[in-house]
Protein backbone atom coordinates (compact mmCIF):
# COMPACT_ATOMS: atom_id res chain seq x y z
CA UNK A 1 0.00 0.00 0.00
CA UNK A 2 1.17 3.44 -0.87
CA UNK A 3 2.75 5.16 2.36
CA UNK A 4 1.04 8.67 3.36
CA UNK A 5 3.16 9.65 6.28
CA UNK A 6 6.67 8.04 7.06
CA UNK A 7 8.99 9.12 10.40
CA UNK A 8 11.95 7.09 11.12
CA UNK A 9 14.13 7.22 14.18
CA UNK A 10 12.67 10.60 15.25
CA UNK A 11 14.58 12.33 18.68
CA UNK A 12 13.78 15.35 20.25
CA UNK A 13 15.06 17.63 23.37
CA UNK A 14 14.46 20.24 25.36
CA UNK A 15 17.50 20.93 27.21
CA UNK A 16 17.96 17.84 29.45
CA UNK A 17 14.05 16.31 28.81
CA UNK A 18 13.69 13.67 26.14
CA UNK A 19 10.74 14.74 24.96
CA UNK A 20 10.93 12.32 21.69
CA UNK A 21 13.34 9.47 22.32
CA UNK A 22 13.56 7.52 18.75
CA UNK A 23 9.80 7.13 17.40
CA UNK A 24 9.41 5.57 13.87
CA UNK A 25 5.81 4.60 12.16
CA UNK A 26 4.51 4.51 8.62
CA UNK A 27 1.01 5.53 7.99
CA UNK A 28 -0.59 4.14 4.63
CA UNK A 29 -3.01 5.81 2.20
CA UNK A 30 -6.50 5.69 3.81
CA UNK A 31 -5.07 4.29 7.30
CA UNK A 32 -6.11 5.77 11.11
CA UNK A 33 -3.40 6.08 13.27
CA UNK A 34 -4.08 7.18 16.64
CA UNK A 35 -0.99 8.92 18.89
CA UNK A 36 -2.18 7.66 22.49
CA UNK A 37 -0.18 8.58 26.12
CA UNK A 38 -0.65 10.47 28.97
CA UNK A 39 0.00 14.43 28.82
CA UNK A 40 3.33 15.37 28.10
CA UNK A 41 4.31 12.25 26.94
CA UNK A 42 5.49 13.44 23.50
CA UNK A 43 2.84 13.48 21.15
CA UNK A 44 2.22 16.99 20.32
CA UNK A 45 5.77 17.35 20.04
CA UNK A 46 6.14 14.59 17.72
CA UNK A 47 3.32 15.59 15.39
CA UNK A 48 4.49 19.45 15.50
CA UNK A 49 8.19 17.80 14.14
CA UNK A 50 6.23 15.67 12.04
CA UNK A 51 4.69 19.14 10.11
CA UNK A 52 8.20 21.05 10.17
CA UNK A 53 7.20 23.63 12.50
CA UNK A 54 9.60 21.90 15.32
CA UNK A 55 13.21 20.88 14.07
CA UNK A 56 14.08 17.31 15.47
CA UNK A 57 17.39 17.26 16.81
CA UNK A 58 17.01 13.65 14.47
CA UNK A 59 15.19 11.55 12.25
CA UNK A 60 13.72 11.19 8.90
CA UNK A 61 10.29 12.17 8.35
CA UNK A 62 8.35 12.74 5.02
CA UNK A 63 4.16 13.31 4.24
CA UNK A 64 3.15 12.53 0.74
CA UNK A 65 6.82 12.03 0.00
CA UNK A 66 7.92 14.90 0.44
CA UNK A 67 9.95 16.95 3.12
CA UNK A 68 7.95 18.90 5.85
CA UNK A 69 10.49 21.76 5.76
CA UNK A 70 11.43 22.20 2.84
CA UNK A 71 8.29 21.67 0.85
CA UNK A 72 6.00 23.25 2.79
CA UNK A 73 4.18 25.13 0.57
CA UNK A 74 3.29 22.28 -1.67
CA UNK A 75 2.32 19.87 1.81
CA UNK A 76 0.16 21.99 2.87
CA UNK A 77 -2.02 22.43 -0.16
CA UNK A 78 -3.00 18.83 0.89
CA UNK A 79 -2.79 18.19 4.42
CA UNK A 80 -5.03 19.57 7.18
CA UNK A 81 -4.00 20.34 10.64
CA UNK A 82 -6.05 20.75 13.87
CA UNK A 83 -3.92 21.86 16.56
CA UNK A 84 -4.82 21.04 20.15
CA UNK A 85 -5.15 24.56 21.47
CA UNK A 86 -7.60 26.74 19.03
CA UNK A 87 -6.18 30.04 17.89
CA UNK A 88 -8.36 32.59 15.61
CA UNK A 89 -8.71 36.30 15.66
CA UNK A 90 -10.63 38.32 18.24
CA UNK A 91 -13.67 39.10 17.00
CA UNK A 92 -13.59 37.48 13.60
CA UNK A 93 -16.55 35.35 12.57
CA UNK A 94 -17.19 31.64 11.62
CA UNK A 95 -18.05 32.55 8.06
CA UNK A 96 -14.87 34.67 7.90
CA UNK A 97 -12.59 32.67 9.25
CA UNK A 98 -13.66 30.00 6.94
CA UNK A 99 -13.33 32.41 3.98
CA UNK A 100 -9.81 33.49 4.69
CA UNK A 101 -8.98 29.63 5.57
CA UNK A 102 -10.64 28.53 2.03
CA UNK A 103 -8.42 31.52 0.43
CA UNK A 104 -5.23 29.66 1.46
CA UNK A 105 -5.61 26.56 -0.85
CA UNK A 106 -5.74 26.08 -4.90
CA UNK A 107 -8.79 24.02 -4.99
CA UNK A 108 -10.73 24.24 -1.58
CA UNK A 109 -14.13 22.21 -0.28
CA UNK A 110 -17.10 24.46 0.15
CA UNK A 111 -16.60 25.53 3.56
CA UNK A 112 -20.66 25.37 4.28
CA UNK A 113 -21.32 22.32 3.06
CA UNK A 114 -18.69 20.86 6.05
CA UNK A 115 -20.26 23.43 8.75
CA UNK A 116 -23.88 21.84 7.68
CA UNK A 117 -22.05 18.04 7.83
CA UNK A 118 -20.60 18.75 11.74
CA UNK A 119 -23.76 20.61 12.95
CA UNK A 120 -22.91 24.50 12.65
CA UNK A 121 -24.74 25.28 9.53
CA UNK A 122 -26.46 28.20 11.64
CA UNK A 123 -23.29 29.51 13.00
CA UNK A 124 -22.05 30.88 10.13
CA UNK A 125 -22.46 34.53 11.31
CA UNK A 126 -21.57 34.03 14.66
CA UNK A 127 -18.55 35.47 16.18
CA UNK A 128 -16.40 32.45 17.04
CA UNK A 129 -15.34 33.40 20.45
CA UNK A 130 -19.44 33.00 20.87
CA UNK A 131 -19.21 29.70 20.07
CA UNK A 132 -19.42 26.82 23.15
CA UNK A 133 -16.09 24.76 23.38
CA UNK A 134 -17.14 22.06 21.44
CA UNK A 135 -18.52 24.08 18.26
CA UNK A 136 -15.26 25.54 18.25
CA UNK A 137 -13.80 22.17 17.90
CA UNK A 138 -16.35 21.20 15.59
CA UNK A 139 -15.12 24.52 13.54
CA UNK A 140 -11.60 23.38 13.50
CA UNK A 141 -12.04 20.30 12.24
CA UNK A 142 -13.96 21.56 9.73
CA UNK A 143 -10.74 24.32 8.74
CA UNK A 144 -8.69 21.30 8.97
CA UNK A 145 -11.21 19.58 5.85
CA UNK A 146 -11.23 22.94 3.71
CA UNK A 147 -8.14 22.11 1.91
CA UNK A 148 -10.11 18.85 0.60
CA UNK A 149 -6.98 16.78 1.94
CA UNK A 150 -5.06 13.31 1.51
CA UNK A 151 -3.97 13.82 5.00
CA UNK A 152 -5.29 15.30 8.28
CA UNK A 153 -3.60 15.91 11.70
CA UNK A 154 -6.29 15.79 14.54
CA UNK A 155 -4.29 16.77 17.61
CA UNK A 156 -7.21 16.07 20.52
CA UNK A 157 -10.02 15.69 18.54
CA UNK A 158 -13.29 15.30 20.34
CA UNK A 159 -11.51 16.89 23.59
CA UNK A 160 -14.73 18.65 24.98
CA UNK A 161 -17.23 17.26 22.98
CA UNK A 162 -20.49 16.25 23.80
CA UNK A 163 -21.62 12.05 23.09
CA UNK A 164 -23.34 13.32 19.97
CA UNK A 165 -21.46 15.26 18.31
CA UNK A 166 -18.53 13.14 19.57
CA UNK A 167 -20.66 10.61 17.51
CA UNK A 168 -21.34 12.98 14.92
CA UNK A 169 -17.42 14.15 14.25
CA UNK A 170 -16.46 10.03 14.50
CA UNK A 171 -19.12 9.36 11.11
CA UNK A 172 -17.91 12.24 9.72
CA UNK A 173 -14.17 10.88 9.42
CA UNK A 174 -15.40 7.20 9.43
CA UNK A 175 -16.72 8.33 5.88
CA UNK A 176 -13.58 10.44 4.67
CA UNK A 177 -11.94 7.21 5.59
CA UNK A 178 -13.77 5.37 3.28
CA UNK A 179 -12.70 7.70 0.47
CA UNK A 180 -9.15 7.77 1.35
CA UNK A 181 -8.31 10.05 3.87
CA UNK A 182 -5.02 9.31 5.96
CA UNK A 183 -5.47 10.37 9.75
CA UNK A 184 -3.28 10.91 12.28
CA UNK A 185 -4.85 12.00 15.47
CA UNK A 186 -4.45 12.05 19.57
CA UNK A 187 -6.55 11.22 21.87
CA UNK A 188 -7.78 10.60 24.94
CA UNK A 189 -10.48 8.45 24.73
CA UNK A 190 -10.30 4.67 24.36
CA UNK A 191 -13.80 4.23 22.88
CA UNK A 192 -12.75 6.70 20.39
CA UNK A 193 -9.65 5.44 19.03
CA UNK A 194 -11.15 1.34 19.59
CA UNK A 195 -14.02 2.80 16.94
CA UNK A 196 -11.64 5.26 14.74
CA UNK A 197 -8.00 3.60 14.41
CA UNK A 198 -6.50 0.62 12.38
CA UNK A 199 -3.72 1.23 14.68
CA UNK A 200 -2.13 3.03 17.56
CA UNK A 201 1.15 3.90 18.76
CA UNK A 202 1.69 4.25 22.40
CA UNK A 203 3.92 6.95 24.09
CA UNK A 204 5.31 7.31 27.41
CA UNK A 205 8.01 9.63 28.08
CA UNK A 206 8.74 10.13 24.71
CA UNK A 207 9.43 6.48 23.97
CA UNK A 208 6.91 3.86 22.57
CA UNK A 209 5.56 1.42 24.89
CA UNK A 210 3.50 0.13 21.87
CA UNK A 211 2.82 0.06 18.10
CA UNK A 212 0.12 -2.29 16.28
CA UNK A 213 -3.61 -2.77 16.05
CA UNK A 214 -6.07 -2.56 19.35
CA UNK A 215 -6.94 -6.10 19.76
CA UNK A 216 -3.18 -6.87 19.48
CA UNK A 217 -2.92 -4.07 22.08
CA UNK A 218 -5.22 -5.85 24.42
CA UNK A 219 -4.08 -9.37 23.71
CA UNK A 220 -0.12 -8.39 24.44
CA UNK A 221 -1.59 -7.06 27.72
CA UNK A 222 -2.86 -9.13 30.86
CA UNK A 223 -6.11 -7.18 30.27
CA UNK A 224 -9.18 -7.71 28.31
CA UNK A 225 -10.26 -4.36 27.80
CA UNK A 226 -8.77 -1.62 25.68
CA UNK A 227 -9.06 0.95 27.98
CA UNK A 228 -7.03 -1.21 30.79
CA UNK A 229 -4.83 -2.42 28.45
CA UNK A 230 -3.84 1.26 27.42
CA UNK A 231 -3.27 2.17 30.71
CA UNK A 232 -1.12 -0.60 31.40
CA UNK A 233 0.88 0.44 28.47
CA UNK A 234 0.70 4.68 28.91
CA UNK A 235 0.96 4.32 33.04
CA UNK A 236 3.93 5.30 34.75
CA UNK A 237 3.89 3.71 37.67
CA UNK A 238 4.37 0.06 35.41
CA UNK A 239 7.33 -1.03 34.92
CA UNK A 240 7.42 -2.87 31.40
CA UNK A 241 9.62 -3.41 28.69
CA UNK A 242 9.71 -1.67 25.23
CA UNK A 243 7.89 -3.89 22.99
CA UNK B 1 -3.30 37.23 -4.80
CA UNK B 2 -6.68 35.86 -3.74
CA UNK B 3 -5.47 35.32 -0.19
CA UNK B 4 -4.26 38.41 0.02
CA UNK B 5 -7.25 40.49 -0.90
CA UNK B 6 -9.61 37.90 1.41
CA UNK B 7 -6.89 38.75 4.33
CA UNK B 8 -6.79 42.30 4.13
CA UNK B 9 -10.32 42.42 3.81
CA UNK B 10 -11.07 40.51 6.43
CA UNK B 11 -8.17 41.85 8.86
CA UNK B 12 -9.51 45.02 7.76
CA UNK B 13 -12.80 44.33 9.25
CA UNK B 14 -11.24 43.01 12.07
CA UNK B 15 -9.78 46.13 12.54
CA UNK B 16 -12.91 48.46 12.00
CA UNK B 17 -14.68 46.38 15.03
CA UNK B 18 -11.88 46.93 17.38
CA UNK B 19 -12.36 50.73 17.02
CA UNK B 20 -9.08 51.52 18.32
CA UNK B 21 -7.87 52.78 14.97
CA UNK B 22 -11.09 54.32 13.86
CA UNK B 23 -10.51 56.73 16.84
CA UNK B 24 -6.79 56.94 17.14
CA UNK B 25 -5.60 56.83 13.69
CA UNK B 26 -8.66 58.72 11.76
CA UNK B 27 -10.83 60.63 14.24
CA UNK B 28 -8.11 62.14 16.28
CA UNK B 29 -6.28 63.66 13.90
CA UNK B 30 -8.81 65.50 12.18
CA UNK B 31 -9.60 66.73 15.55
CA UNK B 32 -6.44 68.48 16.30
CA UNK B 33 -6.43 69.68 12.72
CA UNK B 34 -9.55 71.92 13.64
CA UNK B 35 -8.27 73.08 17.01
CA UNK B 36 -4.80 74.03 15.82
CA UNK B 37 -6.72 75.58 12.78
CA UNK B 38 -9.41 77.34 15.38
CA UNK B 39 -6.42 78.62 17.88
CA UNK B 40 -4.26 79.55 15.41
CA UNK B 41 -6.42 81.09 12.73
CA UNK B 42 -4.57 82.38 9.98
CA UNK B 43 -2.00 83.59 12.26
CA UNK B 44 1.84 83.39 10.83
CA UNK B 45 3.92 81.02 12.21
CA UNK B 46 6.00 83.81 13.61
CA UNK B 47 6.15 87.67 12.98
CA UNK B 48 7.02 88.14 9.34
CA UNK B 49 6.94 84.12 8.32
CA UNK B 50 5.76 83.56 4.70
CA UNK B 51 3.53 80.98 6.11
CA UNK B 52 1.06 80.17 8.92
CA UNK B 53 1.33 78.65 12.18
CA UNK B 54 -1.51 75.98 10.57
CA UNK B 55 0.46 75.45 7.60
CA UNK B 56 3.84 74.79 9.50
CA UNK B 57 1.79 71.91 11.60
CA UNK B 58 0.08 70.41 8.67
CA UNK B 59 3.57 68.30 8.27
CA UNK B 60 3.05 67.09 12.07
CA UNK B 61 -0.66 66.64 12.45
CA UNK B 62 -0.17 63.92 9.20
CA UNK B 63 2.05 61.86 11.23
CA UNK B 64 -0.72 60.94 14.14
CA UNK B 65 -1.90 58.47 12.24
CA UNK B 66 1.18 56.90 11.15
CA UNK B 67 2.49 57.08 14.98
CA UNK B 68 -1.11 55.23 15.85
CA UNK B 69 -0.34 52.10 13.37
CA UNK B 70 3.47 51.74 13.50
CA UNK B 71 4.18 52.16 17.41
CA UNK B 72 0.98 50.94 18.81
CA UNK B 73 -1.14 48.89 16.40
CA UNK B 74 1.43 46.77 14.74
CA UNK B 75 3.27 45.86 18.06
CA UNK B 76 -0.48 45.03 19.32
CA UNK B 77 -1.67 42.98 16.06
CA UNK B 78 1.62 41.06 15.97
CA UNK B 79 2.49 40.14 19.58
CA UNK B 80 -0.83 39.10 19.62
CA UNK B 81 -1.55 36.94 16.64
CA UNK B 82 1.44 35.11 17.65
CA UNK B 83 0.44 34.73 21.42
CA UNK B 84 -2.78 33.25 20.06
CA UNK B 85 -1.17 30.89 17.69
CA UNK B 86 -2.15 31.79 14.72
CA UNK B 87 0.62 32.60 13.12
CA UNK B 88 1.89 28.91 14.31
CA UNK B 89 -1.45 28.25 12.08
CA UNK B 90 -0.43 29.77 9.18
CA UNK B 91 2.56 27.73 8.86
CA UNK B 92 0.66 24.89 8.32
CA UNK B 93 -0.90 26.65 5.41
CA UNK B 94 0.60 26.54 1.90
CA UNK B 95 0.69 30.38 2.83
CA UNK B 96 3.66 32.11 4.33
CA UNK B 97 3.34 33.76 8.58
CA UNK B 98 4.61 36.75 6.76
CA UNK B 99 1.84 37.56 4.24
CA UNK B 100 -0.52 38.18 7.39
CA UNK B 101 2.77 40.47 8.21
CA UNK B 102 2.12 42.46 5.00
CA UNK B 103 -1.33 42.57 5.38
CA UNK B 104 -1.35 44.27 8.54
CA UNK B 105 1.69 46.92 7.34
CA UNK B 106 -1.01 47.21 4.42
CA UNK B 107 -3.81 47.84 6.75
CA UNK B 108 -1.68 50.58 8.73
CA UNK B 109 -0.75 52.32 5.78
CA UNK B 110 -3.90 52.20 4.38
CA UNK B 111 -5.30 54.10 8.14
CA UNK B 112 -2.19 56.80 7.44
CA UNK B 113 -3.13 57.54 3.79
CA UNK B 114 -7.06 57.97 4.98
CA UNK B 115 -5.81 59.94 7.65
CA UNK B 116 -3.83 62.30 5.31
CA UNK B 117 -6.17 62.93 3.09
CA UNK B 118 -8.59 63.19 5.56
CA UNK B 119 -6.47 65.95 7.31
CA UNK B 120 -5.35 67.82 4.16
CA UNK B 121 -9.25 67.84 2.87
CA UNK B 122 -10.68 69.38 6.57
CA UNK B 123 -7.41 71.64 6.61
CA UNK B 124 -7.98 73.45 2.55
CA UNK B 125 -12.05 73.42 2.93
CA UNK B 126 -11.98 75.04 6.79
CA UNK B 127 -8.47 76.59 7.04
CA UNK B 128 -7.58 77.87 3.40
CA UNK B 129 -4.39 75.32 3.36
CA UNK B 130 -2.17 75.16 0.74
CA UNK B 131 0.85 72.53 0.84
CA UNK B 132 3.53 75.19 -0.47
CA UNK B 133 6.79 72.65 -1.25
CA UNK B 134 6.74 69.95 -3.83
CA UNK B 135 3.87 67.48 -3.50
CA UNK B 136 6.49 64.87 -4.45
CA UNK B 137 9.15 65.32 -1.84
CA UNK B 138 6.21 65.25 0.41
CA UNK B 139 5.21 62.74 -0.43
CA UNK B 140 8.26 60.84 -0.05
CA UNK B 141 9.19 62.05 3.21
CA UNK B 142 5.60 61.39 4.43
CA UNK B 143 6.38 57.29 2.93
CA UNK B 144 10.00 57.14 4.50
CA UNK B 145 8.33 58.51 8.02
CA UNK B 146 5.70 55.66 7.55
CA UNK B 147 8.87 53.12 6.86
CA UNK B 148 10.60 54.39 10.01
CA UNK B 149 7.82 54.23 12.18
CA UNK B 150 6.43 50.50 11.05
CA UNK B 151 9.92 49.32 11.45
CA UNK B 152 10.06 50.48 14.88
CA UNK B 153 6.53 48.49 15.00
CA UNK B 154 7.61 45.30 13.56
CA UNK B 155 11.09 45.13 15.58
CA UNK B 156 8.91 45.78 18.68
CA UNK B 157 6.12 43.49 18.00
CA UNK B 158 8.19 40.80 16.24
CA UNK B 159 11.06 40.38 19.69
CA UNK B 160 8.82 41.09 22.38
CA UNK B 161 8.25 37.91 24.55
CA UNK B 162 4.45 38.11 25.01
CA UNK B 163 1.44 40.79 24.18
CA UNK B 164 1.47 42.26 27.28
CA UNK B 165 5.31 43.38 27.27
CA UNK B 166 4.81 44.38 23.81
CA UNK B 167 1.39 46.62 24.86
CA UNK B 168 3.57 48.37 27.58
CA UNK B 169 6.71 49.10 25.02
CA UNK B 170 4.68 50.51 22.57
CA UNK B 171 2.97 52.70 25.02
CA UNK B 172 5.91 53.89 26.21
CA UNK B 173 6.95 54.70 22.67
CA UNK B 174 3.57 55.61 21.50
CA UNK B 175 2.57 58.28 24.14
CA UNK B 176 5.59 60.32 24.55
CA UNK B 177 6.04 60.48 20.79
CA UNK B 178 2.08 61.55 20.41
CA UNK B 179 2.35 64.31 22.80
CA UNK B 180 5.78 65.83 23.08
CA UNK B 181 6.97 64.97 19.18
CA UNK B 182 4.96 67.62 18.26
CA UNK B 183 2.41 65.15 16.18
CA UNK B 184 0.07 67.23 18.09
CA UNK B 185 1.27 69.57 20.31
CA UNK B 186 3.24 71.86 18.27
CA UNK B 187 7.02 71.74 19.01
CA UNK B 188 7.30 75.32 18.18
CA UNK B 189 5.20 76.72 21.17
CA UNK B 190 6.92 74.10 23.63
CA UNK B 191 10.00 75.75 25.89
CA UNK B 192 13.58 74.50 24.54
CA UNK B 193 14.44 72.15 27.46
CA UNK B 194 11.21 70.16 25.75
CA UNK B 195 12.44 70.49 22.44
CA UNK B 196 15.73 69.27 23.26
CA UNK B 197 13.78 66.19 24.75
CA UNK B 198 11.60 66.16 21.61
CA UNK B 199 14.41 66.27 18.99
CA UNK B 200 15.75 63.04 20.62
CA UNK B 201 12.18 60.82 19.16
CA UNK B 202 12.89 59.89 16.12
CA UNK B 203 9.04 61.42 14.90
CA UNK B 204 10.44 64.53 16.27
CA UNK B 205 12.88 64.27 13.54
CA UNK B 206 10.59 62.60 11.15
CA UNK B 207 7.67 65.53 11.53
CA UNK B 208 10.68 68.30 10.56
CA UNK B 209 11.13 66.40 7.44
CA UNK B 210 7.96 66.52 6.59
CA UNK B 211 7.79 70.43 7.50
CA UNK B 212 10.44 71.47 5.39
CA UNK B 213 9.05 69.40 2.46
CA UNK B 214 5.27 70.75 2.83
CA UNK B 215 6.50 74.67 3.40
CA UNK B 216 9.07 74.14 0.43
CA UNK B 217 11.85 75.69 2.81
CA UNK B 218 15.17 75.62 1.85
CA UNK B 219 16.55 72.48 2.39
CA UNK B 220 19.93 72.72 3.86
CA UNK B 221 18.85 71.44 7.76
CA UNK B 222 17.77 68.61 6.87
CA UNK B 223 20.11 65.71 5.94
CA UNK B 224 20.21 65.03 9.36
CA UNK B 225 16.47 64.13 10.20
CA UNK B 226 16.77 62.36 7.16
CA UNK B 227 19.63 60.18 8.08
CA UNK B 228 17.77 59.41 11.24
CA UNK B 229 14.71 58.34 9.28
CA UNK B 230 16.71 56.43 7.17
CA UNK B 231 18.45 54.53 9.79
CA UNK B 232 16.02 53.79 12.22
CA UNK B 233 13.85 52.55 9.35
CA UNK B 234 17.30 50.23 7.78
CA UNK B 235 18.75 49.15 11.96
CA UNK B 236 14.93 48.11 12.65
CA UNK B 237 14.03 46.45 9.76
CA UNK B 238 17.59 44.58 10.10
CA UNK B 239 17.01 43.80 13.54
CA UNK B 240 13.03 42.37 13.03
CA UNK B 241 14.47 39.99 10.06
CA UNK B 242 17.18 38.27 12.46
CA UNK B 243 15.36 37.95 15.43
CA UNK B 244 11.47 38.01 14.62
CA UNK B 245 9.78 35.28 16.08
CA UNK B 246 7.10 33.42 14.38
CA UNK B 247 6.04 31.66 17.49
Amino acid sequence: METAIEVSDLHKSYGSIKAVNGISLTVSRGEVLGLLGANGAGKSTTIECILGIRHPDRGKISILNMDPYKERKKIFEKVGVQFQEISYQDKIKVSELCQVTSSFYKNPAEYAELLNQFGLNDKQHSYVAELSGGQKQRLFIVLSLIPKPDVVFLDELTTGLDPKARRMVWKSLTDLKKKGLTILLTSHFCDEVEVLCDRIMILKKGAVTFYGTVSEAISKSPFNQFENAYLWYADEEEENEDL
Amino acid sequence: MKTFKTLLRTELLLSFRGLDMLLFAICMPVVVTVIIGLLFDGRPAYSGASYTFFEQSFGAICTIAICAGGVMGLPLVLSEYRGRKILKRFQVTPVSPALLLVVQVTIYAIYSIASLILVYLTGKLFFKYQLQGSVLSFLGAYFLVMLSMFSIGILVGGIAPNSKIAGAIASLLYFPMLIFSGATLPYEIMPPFLQKFADLMPLTQGIKLLKTASLGLQSDNILAPFLIMLITAVACTAVSLRFFKWE
